[in-house]
């Protein structure tokens, strides 16, 4: 077997940190390796630079016998190699050929002008078509394909232009398991025509089966290679996983297990996401939801605060049943939910820091969902004084416009709207995404504190340090169920990721 | 460890503070462009004006010429802004203000008290027409665009339909001696226009629906996340342009002593066209009622002017373009928007 691609000691440092840490791997013809690791663990960089989008800051690339410092697009596109993203690319109202040649329309001379060569378009596609197993017409448009097809026609486009390397991010996460099998026939086929694949998932049992070679990435470091059909999965996670940091853990001393605060029973979403989930939230107790990107957390939380169509199930806060038929429900039976995306969901870019917080009392606090009410503005510049002090706001007066401020700062912001409320159940997605460490760490103790305080504290995370780190007990979360909820003595980074693997 | 963290704390500070003088120095230029700018605009035109024509342009009667023209448009905008204010749009203003005044005319005319057809065909129908907007806007959740583009249509195509493409006229005359008289010598469109801009000045600026209103044209999905209900709150939004072009046509009808069915034709552009010289931004989220009234007023001197002057109308055309692509031009020099 022949080397197409070897990354050599690569290096890849971004302002404040270190992204890949002398990391090599490579990448024989005719070979399926697979690369694992948590999120963050530094695979889309190392793609990135396979691409060319990034420049290494150290570090050589080998492509077959040329030897570079950095790749730019146009040499990773002529040496073959191509990215399938986990989003699919592919075009919805064009049809299947137009998608296969974007960009690179093959063409001919007609009358002296130049046109679109659809002769040949139509007989390449029918031969890469073939190759992926795609039995569809060429003309068909690709918005009436499945998801499946659209990844095969993805394939397909890779093909036409003289793939050589395809990597393929997270191919299996939206297929269902027949589809699956579809997609690994063709991997085979492709691996049989001397193709290279580079495979990253996250599901360690479809490791063995389609995989030659796997290589780990551990923040940002090249763990080590393995063979993907005799390396057993523990030590795979192990080696995922594995810190030499212990972080302190709650002790949960501070839990009361006689009160549930907060109860959710057999709560399924309209659309299929969310399947029968039910959990109980003991006072002065945080609970982690843990699960790989995509399994269904956020919405959860979403169906949790009447955001996301419910279509069983129900949601007792403080021993009575509460009815959440929308957000305005919940906010006004006492939620609080810190999105994900604070950018999109979270503050108002048009309004200052003392704005955004009043903004939530102000609809809380007003008896109907349209009111001539008039506004206090009093009650809002003591609002704004009030947190810019107590979470320590770092601003130069509430008046000031959200925008200006750092993400830390704009998170504790949307925190303080929820506390103005005096909400009594507090949902934090993702909380501390894209914050400098000082402010993560205020946003933990403002967490430890709201839990002291009897306030009901559900916390998505995808760090997992972080979940071992604030929650009294973790939820590992599924396929949109519950798969096992741990307390935090008994949890570590390596039985969760495997539940959630599994 | 507790060093580093320190040192961190501490470079973060230095960050924040450097970065909030600079901004802080950048805001002022902004926002003293977004308070006063459309008010010097319409301040420099009212000098250059005065200089032009002393004799004509400065007396009393002139002046009350200038805002009895704008109020029909300033009540048109006023109800326009709220629909740009949650960064939609109502194109069919001007249709509305001739089907609500082609209603309440001949609702005088078959004998119905001149106030109570003010009541039902003007105010009452034209909430009625805005809340189709927004009730058509909320189900198909297609853009205000789309939606009011095609309700233009409809509710023109309904006023030559029930008017026969016929003026109305021959009614109550104290409807018009009132509607379109005096008080203490001022125009009673004037002193109308002042009334409802000065409430909807209030109801944005000072109550809870206003800020809601607000918070949805800035950031749709955060409001719904705050609980805020975006289709009550874009209903509303469309009820009240609604009302103004009600009142609006009711005023027409007043001033010109007959219903004409293509009253209003070409309206909409003028109303949008004060908005955004009153610095409304059209993604949503900013604006106010005052630079909405002033920017009305800018085209009422320019047109006033021009007139008095004796320029063709048609470069009253060309001067308005230019200033609409100068004012939003100048907003984005000054970084209001980002």
């Amino acid at each position: 077997m022949s080397t197409l691609v070897a990354v050599r000691n690569v290096v890849k440092r971004f302002p404040g940190t270190v992204a890949l840490q002398d990391v090599s791997f490579d990448i024989n013809a005719g070979e399926v390796h697979a690369l694992l690791g948590e999120n963050g663990a530094g695979k889309s960089t190392l793609m990135k630079i396979l691409s060319g989008i990034y420049e290494p800051t150290s570090g050589t690339i080998e492509l077959a016998d040329a030897s570079y410092e950095r790749l730019t697009p146009a040499i990773s596109k002529a040496f073959g190699i191509r990215l399938i993203y986990q989003e699919l690319s592919v075009i919805d109202h064009l049809s299947i050929e137009e998608n296969l040649f974007v960009g690179s329309l093959p063409t001919r001379r007609k009358f002296g002008v130049s046109v679109v060569d659809s002769a040949r378009i139509r007989q390449t596609a029918l031969s890469v078509l073939a190759r992926v197993g795609l039995k569809r017409h060429p003309a068909t448009l690709v918005s009436d394909l499945s998801i499946s097809e659209k990844q095969q026609v993805e394939i397909a486009k890779a093909l036409a232009s003289d793939a050589r390397i395809i990597i393929m991010d997270e191919p299996t996460s939206s297929l269902t398991d027949e589809e699956v099998h579809h997609l690994f026939a063709v991997i085979r086929e492709l691996k049989s025509q001397g193709i290279g694949i580079v495979y990253i998932s996250h599901k360690l049992k479809e490791i063995p089966i389609i995989a030659d070679r796997v290589s780990v990435l551990k923040d940002g470091r090249y763990v080590g290679t393995f063979d993907a059909k005799t390396t057993p999965p523990q030590k795979l996670v192990a080696s995922m996983v594995g810190r030499e940091i212990e972080h302190a853990r709650p002790d949960g001393a501070r839990v009361d297990q006689d009160q549930v605060v907060f109860a959710v029973e057999h709560l399924s979403s309209r659309d299929g996401r969310v399947k029968d989930v039910s959990f109980e939230l003991h006072k002065g107790e945080i609970l982690g939801f843990a699960g790989l990107i995509g399994s269904g957390r956020s919405e959860l939380m979403e169906v949790i605060f009447g955001a996301r169509a419910r279509s069983a199930g129900q949601i007792e806060l403080n021993g009575k049943v509460v009815s959440i038929p929308s957000p305005y429900h919940a906010v006004k039976a006492g939620l609080a939910f810190v999105t994900e995306d604070r950018r999109n969901t979270g503050f108002f870019h048009n309004f200052s820091i003392a704005e955004n917080i009043s903004i939530l009392p102000f609809v809380k606090n007003t008896r109907h969902q349209v009111s001539l009410e008039r506004l206090d503005f009093a009650e809002e510049k003591a609002f704004g004084a009030q947190y810019k002090d107590k979470l320590r706001i770092r601003c130069s007066s509430p008046q000031q416009n959200i925008t200006e401020l750092s993400g830390g700062n704009q998170q504790k912001a949307i925190i303080a709207k929820w506390l103005a409320a005096e909400s009594d159940l507090f949902i934090f997605d993702e909380p501390t995404r894209g914050i400098d460490i000082g402010a993560k760490t205020e946003i933990y103790q403002i967490m430890r504190q709201l839990a002291d305080a009897g306030k009901g504290i559900l916390m998505v995370s995808s760090e997992l340090p972080e979940l071992l780190s604030v929650c009294d007990r973790i939820a590992v979360y599924k396929e949109g169920s519950i798969a096992a909820v741990l307390p935090n003595s008994e949890a570590t980074e390596e039985n969760i990721m495997h539940i959630a693997t599994a | 460890m507790n060093m580093e963290k320190d040192d961190m704390t501490t470079q973060a500070n230095a960050a924040t503070l450097t970065a909030g003088t600079e901004q802080k120095a950048k805001l002022g230029l902004g926002t003293i462009w977004q308070k006063y700018g459309t008010l010097g605009i319409l301040i420099v035109l009212v000098l250059i004006s005065s200089a032009l024509s002393p004799q004509y342009f400065l007396t009393r009667d002139n002046l009350v010429q200038v805002l009895l023209q704008s109020s029909v448009m300033t009540l048109l905008a006023c109800g326009v802004f709220f629909t740009i204010l949650i960064a939609g749009i109502d194109l069919s203003v001007g249709s509305m203000l001739a089907l609500t005044g082609m209603v309440s005319a001949q609702l005088m005319v078959a004998g119905m008290p001149f106030w109570l057809a003010i009541l039902l065909g003007g105010v009452l129908l034209g909430a009625m027409l805005g809340a189709i907007n927004g009730l058509l806007v909320n189900v198909t959740q297609l853009h205000p665009f789309i939606i009011t583009l095609g309700t233009m249509a409809i509710y023109r195509g309904l006023t030559l339909i029930i008017s026969d493409a016929r003026s109305v006229f021959g009614f109550d005359p104290r409807f018009s001696d009132i509607v379109a008289g005096h008080i203490l010598g001022v125009p009673v469109p004037v002193l109308i226009a002042v009334v409802v801009s000065g409430f909807l000045y209030f109801l944005a600026r000072f109550t809870k629906l206003g800020r809601n209103i607000y918070a949805l044209g800035g950031n749709a999905q955060a409001a719904w996340f705050s609980g805020i209900n975006i289709k009550l709150h874009t209903l509303m939004v469309f009820i009240i342009s609604g009302v103004c072009a009600g009142v609006a046509g009711v005023v027409t009808v007043a001033r010109t002593g007959a219903a004409e069915p293509n009253a209003g034709t070409g309206f909409e552009t003028f109303a949008i066209a004060s908005a955004i010289i009153g610095g409304t931004s059209f993604f949503g989220g900013r604006g106010a009622v005052t630079g909405v009234v002033v920017g009305g007023l800018i085209i009422g001197v320019i047109n006033n002017i021009l007139n008095i002057m004796n320029v063709q109308s048609y470069y009253q055309q060309i001067v308005m373009g230019a200033l609409i692509i100068g004012a939003v031009t100048a907003d984005k020099l000054f970084g209001r928007k980002k």
